[in-house]
């Protein structure tokens, strides 16, 4: 019975985790500038890697390999924010303009 | 279902390799062979031989792109074009290809236990191991004690490697100037931290 | 500099466990996935990030090239010298039955002390390949 549960409960995160993952690079590919771009990357890396990780420490149950995969995931957390700031910097520094919708004229 | 997973990532790596030659942009290329090399890792970990895909992960993806992109600094972003089309290169490796998978036809199936191969040494390796060597890792015991000839020669090959970079590439000793800076080689030490040319 | 704040505060905060995740890589080889050449790597890769964030300079005072130089050379030393250290005991070249009182423990600690070498050399010579390209500008 618990083995059922585990295995929806885990189902259920890895499912959720392929959705964030798709919709993260569905944005990379669709967004219009580099920093709205980035946006989508980093939910990729937060959501979708945190969602496959708790599916997977449902599977390893109260075991020493759940702990290790809470331990990626947060080195996960730590350097993600970070690589996404340095991209954005880098950016920023290269004088990439963001991407300005067309202003349509107030009525 | 194994399959299926098999020949995704086979043909994935077979798009980016096709990506690393044809896009021109260096940069892009670098990435690519990141990617190249994570693919293979992932590849390595499908055959069940987790010790390659770790090196290959942490090397290819790690190591082998920062060096690249430090040499990106020097030669520039753009890949010159070629100067003539390469017409016979192609037909040399088309047909090397075209023998080398001729030859492949005679081998025997993928994997399967009375293969030559798994019948030499290995069942003496993979059955003597735990009370010869007593190590539970059966590819460390291989690695360092039945073959361990093997890895000081490629511990010495490693080593090679480093000697004959660093006659072409490393700059002697400065000579001390108290005026000025020593140009001769471009050397980097004392230039400020925001100043680096690697992260350009 | 304060505009690179967060990156070096974060790889402040994280060099010490990539250097320690190298170690347990190198020590837990007889027990998983592991051994030398992935712990040199990372090791030399925890340098390299320090020398990305906080300039070649810093990590040069660090780690003089000299002494990386020296580390590619005295691996593989380490490495031949556990062979003749089996030699001088009465056994072949690398026969690590004869190291210690029981051939176990002495393929256990032959086995150590090869990765050792394998990760000291593996280290040397990235750092130094680093060294070597990092510093030159364009011609």
């Amino acid at each position: 019975m618990l083995h059922v549960a585990l295995d929806i409960l885990s189902w259920i995160s890895i499912l959720a985790g392929l959705f964030f993952i798709l919709v993260g690079t569905l944005g990379v590919l669709r967004m219009p500038d580099i920093y709205t771009r980035l946006h989508a990357a980093g939910m990729t890396d937060t959501m979708g890697a945190g969602f496959m990780i708790l599916g997977m420490c449902f599977q390893a149950g109260l075991h020493l390999l759940a702990l290790r995969l809470l331990l990626v995931y947060v080195f996960l957390l730590f350097t993600s924010p970070i690589s996404t700031h340095a991209l954005a910097r880098a950016a920023l520094s290269g004088k990439v303009e963001p991407y300005r919708a067309p202003f349509e004229g107030g009525d | 279902m194994d399959a299926v997973v098999d020949i995704a990532v086979l043909a994935l790596l077979a798009v980016t390799a096709l990506g690393t030659l044809r896009i021109r942009n260096l940069f892009a290329v670098v990435m690519l062979l990141g990617i190249y090399s994570l693919l293979c890792a992932v590849l390595w970990t499908m055959l069940d031989a987790v010790d390659v895909a770790f090196t290959e992960a942490a090397v290819g993806a790690g190591i082998s792109t920062v060096l690249l992109l430090g040499s990106l600094a020097l030669v520039g972003h753009e890949e010159k074009k070629p100067a003539h089309r390469p017409l016979l290169p192609l037909f040399v490796v088309l047909v090397t290809g075209g023998v080398l998978i001729y030859g492949t036809l005679d081998m025997p199936p993928f994997g399967q236990p009375d293969n030559p191969a798994h019948l030499h040494v290995a069942p003496r390796y993979i059955e003597e191991s735990g009370h010869e060597i007593g190590v539970p890792n059966i590819v460390t015991s291989v690695l360092a004690s039945y073959r361990g000839y093997d890895t000081m020669g490629e511990t010495t090959v490693i080593f090679t490697a480093v000697v004959g970079v660093l006659l072409l590439l490393a700059r002697g000793p400065r000579p001390r100037r108290p005026w000025g800076r020593d140009e001769r080689n471009g050397d980097a030490t004392d230039m400020e931290p925001g100043e680096e040319r690697l992260n350009g | 500099m304060d505009d690179r704040v967060i990156l070096r505060v974060g790889t402040k905060f994280l060099l010490p466990y990539i250097l320690l995740f190298a170690l347990y890589v190198q020590f837990h080889g007889d027990y998983g996935p592991g051994g030398g050449f992935q712990a040199g790597v990372i090791f030399a890769a925890g340098f390299i990030l320090y020398a990305l964030v906080y300039g070649l300079g810093k990590v040069k005072e660090v780690l003089p090239p000299l002494v990386a130089y020296v580390c590619s050379a005295v691996g593989v030393m380490i490495y031949a010298g556990t062979g003749v250290v089996t030699i001088l005991k009465g056994g072949g070249f690398l026969d690590y039955n004869v190291l210690l009182h029981d051939p176990h423990h002495g393929q256990h600690w032959g086995i150590f002390s090869v990765e050792f070498g394998v990760l000291v050399t593996v280290f040397g010579v990235m750092v130094s390949i680093f060294y070597a390209f990092a510093g030159r500008r364009s011609p």
